[in-house]
């Protein structure tokens, strides 16, 4: 009994540690595209103070949306509930606003086709799990 | 910063909230997803380029951990 409690607890964490991996990643590459553009060194502590910093605000964003829409009385997340997340800053939920009214024309452009992402250049060197589901 | 190619994938995205997800049932619709993404892309960023405003300032040529630890309180609070 306790053992399998164990592994699960373990299979949980390495499960977290290679999700954290993904996100050091993406972090890496937006932190070199950043010292690039303004000619600037970021060391590696600070590149996993920021990865470390995302991965935690994920906990928060989570959190937040998911009581946005069951606020509304929803079970899924929506932009709306996005949008909120964006509350505390007025350029910020400018800026979230536009973009959300972008993907919806998007999205009403090309119903048919899913517009590809844009993130062909910067990939995880790994997958962080199985499944890739995308709701 | 004008888009870039890079940012967080989707899927990564959709781990990371439903990790943290108190109720199972909850989901995330495509749109909210994308716009997630770039919501965390936008953090990182702003994280990155307030730290190198401090190095900046500080007339250094590294942003270091002193930098960005300057910057976080309020990088925090805008988000």
């Amino acid at each position: 009994m306790q053992e399998t409690e164990e592994t699960e607890e373990q299979e949980r964490l390495s499960y977290q540690q290679r999700l954290k991996a993904a996100v050091h990643y993406t972090v890496g590459c937006l932190c070199q595209e950043v010292a690039e553009d303004k000619e600037m060194q970021f060391s590696k502590q600070t590149i996993a103070a920021i990865s470390e910093m995302t991965f935690r605000q994920c906990e928060n964003f989570a959190r937040d949306v998911e009581m946005f829409a069951r606020h509304a009385k929803r079970n899924t997340v929506n932009t709306e509930d996005v949008k909120l997340l964006a509350r505390r800053s007025n350029s910020l939920l400018k800026y979230i606003t536009e973009k959300s009214e972008e993907l919806n024309q998007e999205r009403k452009a090309k119903k048919k086709k899913q517009p590809k992402d844009g993130n062909q250049s910067c990939r995880e060197p790994a997958e962080a799990g199985g499944g890739d589901s995308e709701s | 910063m004008e888009r870039a190619g890079t940012g967080f994938r989707k899927e990564l995205v959709s781990k990371l909230l439903h990790l943290h997800f108190r109720d199972e049932k909850t989901k995330v619709g495509g749109d909210a997803l994308q716009l997630m993404a770039e919501l965390l892309r936008i953090f990182v960023v702003e994280a990155a380029v307030r730290g190198v405003r401090q190095a900046q300032a500080e007339d250094v040529t590294l942003v270091d951990i002193d930098q960005l630890e300057k910057v976080l309180p309020q990088l925090l609070l805008d988000f």
